[in-house]
């Protein structure tokens, strides 16, 4: 009940910075502006998404439970977690592939470091994160 | 990894609806252990066991190739 009241808060407070960032307009910078804009588009979006969550337990527990089962089931868990992990695979070489297109098409310097950065950033991560579940499994 | 789930949810006139509200989990996982597609989990497999009150290895037949 109070986590329900929580994302109402969250919803409004969002739709505030919405607001504010329309009303104030030219008087605050740019970068202000879009940041007011940005946090309560995210705030509004996931406090009254949540929000509608909590109602549909209060009414429906029965849909809820129905629900709670779908994404708790291994079987969808495992085919969420492969299907997210080929994504990543596949991000991470149009990523090396963008990397090599950048240095054909003669791109500032700068977008083949980010692109490989990002490539190596990804790598390390994967195995930092494989020793990690080493450790706990 | 073969098993008797269908079998046994036909013999006892369960709906695939009632053995996965049972076992906590969805329909399709249930018709997907039925096919061979899925291969449960040692927790799941220990679930069906146990309501269908069979040993693990009574349901699920492992075969070496």
């Amino acid at each position: 009940m109070k986590k329900k009241y929580l994302y109402l808060i969250m919803s409004i407070i969002g739709i505030a910075l919405i607001v504010s960032a329309a009303v104030l307009g030219d008087r605050i910078s740019d970068t202000v502006n879009g940041v007011f804009a940005g946090i309560g588009a995210g705030l509004a979006g996931l406090g009254f998404a949540m929000w509608r969550f909590c109602r549909l337990e209060e009414k429906e527990p029965a849909v809820w439970k129905q629900y709670e089962i779908e994404s708790r089931d291994e079987r969808n868990v495992f085919i969420r977690l492969r299907a997210k992990a080929a994504a990543g695979e596949v991000l991470q070489w149009i990523v090396m592939a963008s990397a090599w297109a950048a240095i054909f098409l003669k791109a500032p310097l700068w977008v083949v470091l980010v692109a490989v950065g990002i490539f190596l950033f990804k790598t390390v991560l994967e195995m930092c994160l494989m020793a990690r579940y080493q450790k706990e499994m | 990894m073969k098993n008797r789930l269908e079998e046994l949810r036909k013999m006892r006139g369960v709906k695939q609806e009632d053995l996965a509200a049972a076992l906590e989990v969805s329909r399709q996982t249930v018709g997907s252990l039925e096919n061979g597609r899925y291969n449960p989990s040692i927790l799941l497999a220990f679930k069906i066991a146990r309501y269908f009150d069979m040993r693990i290895e009574d349901i699920f037949i492992y075969e070496d190739n």
